[in-house]
């Protein structure tokens, strides 16, 4: 053997032992023989003289001490034992995989979602700056309001933008990207320089420098190819021929999560290809430094106020971060609500593993006493079953990286848009998700490796080893342990499932509200015409007929209304506290309004019936409507309101009934969208058109119609074209999304908590044996057998249950209040979650008792 | 302090230092020379003893073992405990 492969097999100082005591045994031998003893002789004689070379060897071993050898032995040690019930430890290891890996994944959505500040330079002094009223309000403000902030002190900078829609040209095909409108400024604001050529100029995005383009390096490879010579080149957007003076990186999100294209814009003095109505802008601004935020929102306010008339006398300047979901209170509520989540169902993988290895370590029993008995310390073997779990927890961690990597990939590509639009960052595994995920595994090694370690082996002194085979019972600690830990389990699975159950119901409630018109097939577009070309009314009518009648006839258009204002929204929203009827009695109400402007066949394409009166004919005017159902309730309760009218905003306005529609609902977890209606005759306005074109089977393609506009109206700015069921959809997609992960959540922890009871009082019967065997001897039947096992599974789930409801009822409170009709006492929830945990505790003791009632006395007493 | 009292003479190896204790008590002490190696392990890490490593004439590695200083105050320390519990035994054994 020589020193090289010594050193690999054995480690040095076990080889430097060997050494050592067979130079002894040589050196004794030399002795005796030269004492003229036969060599054989004395090579006996040295042996015994000198005692069980192994036992020396083991205690000189000990005297080392724990040296990094030692350790090295232990893990192996630990890791053959893993090993050897290669079924149990997969199992464990796959459950703390999962409870590691849905945390981590969880918290990297989440970091992205509301954590992590907006990445731009000294993002704590950036805001979305807009004037809202108590009762909510415009968040645009007009430009004068954002050349007032500009101009203010408070502020080192302001800045506006716009978000819309854009077409690409390119040698493939159109290409549609979000875009936006910047002023000038915003990226020096926000602190981000283009990767390749240059910012906008001062002064672009006036008439005659606003065609000037900046693309997301993502666009630049995936469209372009990663051309090096774009910067520079003319490309077609929307149909102008616009200069591409840089790249910005792949990274920068803004204003939206998707925005990769920017325009410059002079809010001030928009160029005259936009649309009569001057745009108004998104406030972003950079507080001066040293400025508290609440005096430069004061400053805000008064200054706002100073400059625009139009804004109420109650609106106050009111900040929002740039990223994050702080916009929007379903995410505020709903992302916490799926983190709990996340953590019950970890703590219920823990609680799980934890049981289970408990009745490993219990199995061991008879091996730990053994080895007491051989001179093992309890610490000595303490550390080896911390070790074993120290080594699964490592291998969980792993996994459960693995596990949320995918998890993440996953959530990047199927989760639904309104799921990322709230972030500026990319959805990515990240150091701060590996540190977290780190974390939960130590925790979860802690929470469920400690404690059964601890209990596993502690010495039972009570029992000698030969009756250690023969205990009829699980000892005490052990039995308070397995249970505590099952109601916990069953307690959160009880919850869990509670929230699943609500969160699935408050989805089909949404997605079953009869939406009141027929929204499938149906392409929406929203048009601002360019005030150049068309600069009185009859141009910008004679070019709408013309872009209606070009529409109508693309393959596949059945049918098209024009419309001011699109479903579900609606367009002009009417606030008023004096909406009154005609009747004598009629008291003003306070009420927000929908009014739409229809074309003569919106009724139609939609299928929306008429319940009283007549549609619209030629020669209504503006003040002949056509009223809502709800609408009309409000203001005529129980009367038919054709023939009558109506006032509202101080009786200034009004409108004369001539017919009775069915009302449109829009399913919203913001029941505040969803708003009474009425409508008026489509008359083209400003240089707004909104379309409404029913398909025949299949849609025409995006880009073919958005051809079509560009083509009858050259600089047509297209601010939105898509599928009306997508709108829906998207209303749906965040209930959707949370449903299914409550859902999956509660299905996890129902199966752990299931898995654990089985394991438990599978493991608890095998423990009674000699009891059952016993009682079966004296008379017990198998039913009552059984029933002794089945009372012990319905006692542990009860108590968990019991549990489970009072930290349920809390939790229902808090979904019922952010989602869809659904209340925190809903009896169908209840009893579907207590009839799942009821058939759950049946099964998963079914077979535990079964064994039970098969106990055979004689058998058992052939053991013994 | 057997052990620290032959290696005041200078370095050993483990066969050394037991034939040494032999030769002195022979008949006395009638142990396995195996159990003197956990004991000069234990020594060792004490720090009492310092180990290295030698090729003897017949090319073997030997480990020898010598006395540190501390080890050498142990010893001293030892030794007149030592004489201490003699000189009180013996006073109570034979009393004078």
């Amino acid at each position: 053997m020589s020193w090289l492969s010594r050193l690999f097999r054995r480690g040095t100082a076990d080889a430097d032992l060997d050494d050592e005591i067979r130079f002894h045994l040589d050196q004794e031998v030399q002795l005796r023989v030269d004492r003229g003893e036969p060599r054989d002789h004395a090579r006996h004689g040295a042996r015994r003289d000198f005692g069980n070379v192994i036992v020396v060897m083991e205690a000189t071993r000990q005297m080392w001490g724990w040296t990094p050898m030692a350790l090295i032995d232990d893990l192996k040690h630990a890791y053959r034992r893993l090993r050897s019930r290669p079924a149990m430890m997969l199992t464990a290891a796959s459950m703390l995989a999962l409870g590691v890996g849905l945390t981590t994944g969880m918290f990297t959505v989440i970091d992205a979602l509301m954590l992590r500040p907006a990445p731009f330079r000294d993002p704590d002094r950036l805001a979305n700056l807009m004037m809202l009223t108590p009762n909510g309000g415009r968040t645009d403000v007009s430009p004068a309001v954002l050349e007032a902030w500009r101009a203010n002190s408070a502020f080192a900078a302001a800045e506006g933008a716009t978000t819309e829609t854009s077409l690409i040209d390119t040698s493939t095909g159109p290409r549609v990207a979000a875009s936006a409108r910047v002023s000038p400024g915003m990226f020096a604001m926000l602190g981000t320089p283009p990767i390749r050529g240059r910012g906008f100029d001062p002064t672009d995005g006036r008439p005659g420098t606003d065609d000037r383009v900046l693309l997301s390096e993502d666009v630049w490879r995936s469209v372009f190819g990663a051309d090096p010579n774009l910067v520079g080149q003319r490309v077609t957007i929307d149909g102008a021929s616009m200069l591409v003076i840089g790249l910005m990186p792949a990274g920068f999100r803004f204003p939206e999560w998707n925005t990769v294209l920017w325009k410059p814009i002079d809010f001030s003095a928009p160029p005259p290809t936009l649309t009569g109505e001057p745009p108004r802008p998104q406030a972003y601004v950079r507080v001066a430094s040293g400025v508290p935020i609440d005096d430069a929102l004061r400053v805000a306010t008064v200054a706002a106020r100073r400059v625009d008339s139009s804004i109420p006398a109650t609106a106050q300047a009111t900040s929002q971060p740039l990223a994050g979901v702080a916009l929007d209170p379903y995410y505020r509520r709903a992302i916490p609500l799926l983190g709990g989540g996340v953590g019950l169902v970890f703590l219920v993988l823990c609680a799980n593993v934890g049981s289970l290895l408990l009745a490993r370590l219990t199995a061991r029993q008879q091996e730990f006493r053994m080895c007491s008995a051989l001179g093992a310390s309890r610490a000595r073997l303490l550390r080896e079953a911390l070790l074993e779990h120290g080594l699964l927890g490592v291998g969980s961690v792993g996994l459960g990286v693995a596990l949320a990597w995918g998890l993440v990939s996953l959530a990047r590509a199927f989760l639904p848009t309104a799921f990322l639009v709230s972030t500026l960052h990319p959805i990515d595994l990240d150091p701060r998700a590996l540190v977290v995920a780190v974390a939960a595994g130590l925790v979860a090694t802690l929470a469920a490796g400690v404690l059964p370690a601890w209990m596993g082996t502690r010495p039972d002194r009570t029992s000698s080893l030969t009756s250690a085979a023969r205990v009829g019972a699980e000892s005490r600690g052990t039995r308070t342990l397995t249970r505590a830990l099952l109601v916990a389990e069953l307690a959160l699975a009880c919850t869990l499932l509670v929230g699943a159950t609500l969160l699935v119901r408050s989805f089909i409630n949404l997605a079953s509200v009869d939406l009141g018109l027929h929204a499938e097939g149906v392409l929406t577009a929203w048009i601002a015409l360019p005030a150049k070309g068309f600069p009185d009314r009859p141009s910008r009518v004679a070019i709408t007929a013309a872009l209606e009648d070009n529409i109508r006839h693309l393959p596949g258009v059945d049918n098209i209304a024009l419309s001011t204002g699109l479903p579900p929204r609606g367009g002009t929203t009417y606030f008023s506290d004096h909406w009154r009827g005609d009747g004598p009695d009629a008291r003003p109400l306070k009420m927000t309004v929908s009014g739409y402007g229809v074309g003569p066949d919106f009724f139609e394409l939609y299928g929306i019936p008429l319940l009283a009166g007549r549609t619209f004919q030629a020669g209504d005017g503006p003040d002949d409507v056509i009223v809502g159902e709800r609408l009309a309730a409000r203001l005529w309760p129980g009367q038919n309101p054709v023939g009558r009218t109506f006032h509202f905003d101080n009786d200034r306005l009004g409108g004369h009934v001539v017919g009775l529609a069915r009302e449109i609902r829009f399913p919203s977890l913001e029941t505040s969208r969803d708003h009474p209606e009425f409508y008026q005759p489509f008359e083209l306005g400003g240089g707004n058109v909104d379309m409404n074109i029913r398909c025949r089977d299949r849609c025409p393609d995006e880009a073919v119609v958005r051809r079509q506009v560009l083509a009858t109206v050259p600089g047509a700015n297209i601010a939105r074209l898509g599928l009306l069921s997508d709108i829906y959809r998207e209303e749906l997609a965040r209930p959707r999304g949370a449903a299914a992960l409550g859902s999956t959540f509660a299905l996890i922890a129902v199966l752990a908590a299931a898995g654990g009871l089985f394991s438990v009082l599978t493991y608890a019967v095998g423990r009674r044996r000699r009891e059952f065997g016993i009682r079966t001897a004296l008379g017990a039947s198998p039913a009552q057998i059984r029933r002794l096992v089945f009372r012990d599974g319905a006692g542990v789930a009860a108590l968990g249950v019991g549990v489970g409801i009072l930290a349920s009822a809390a939790l229902a409170r808090v979904i019922s209040s952010v989602e869809y009709g659904v209340t925190g006492f809903d009896p169908v929830t209840w009893g579907l979650v207590l009839g799942v945990l009821a058939a759950t505790t049946v099964l998963a003791s079914w077979r535990p008792a079964h064994r039970a009632m098969r106990v055979d006395p004689v058998a058992l007493l052939r053991e013994e | 302090m057997l052990i620290l009292r032959t290696l005041q003479w200078g370095p050993q190896h483990g066969h050394g230092i037991g034939l040494a204790i032999r030769a002195g008590t022979e008949a006395v002490l009638q142990i396995d020379h195996g159990s003197l190696y956990p004991a000069l392990h234990r020594l060792e890490k004490q720090g009492w003893l310092a180990a290295e490593w030698k090729v003897t004439e017949n090319k073997q590695r030997a480990k020898y073992y010598r006395l540190t200083t501390s080890g050498k105050r142990q010893l001293a320390a030892e030794r007149s405990r030592w004489r201490q519990i003699v000189g009180a035994i013996g006073r109570i054994m034979d009393p004078a």
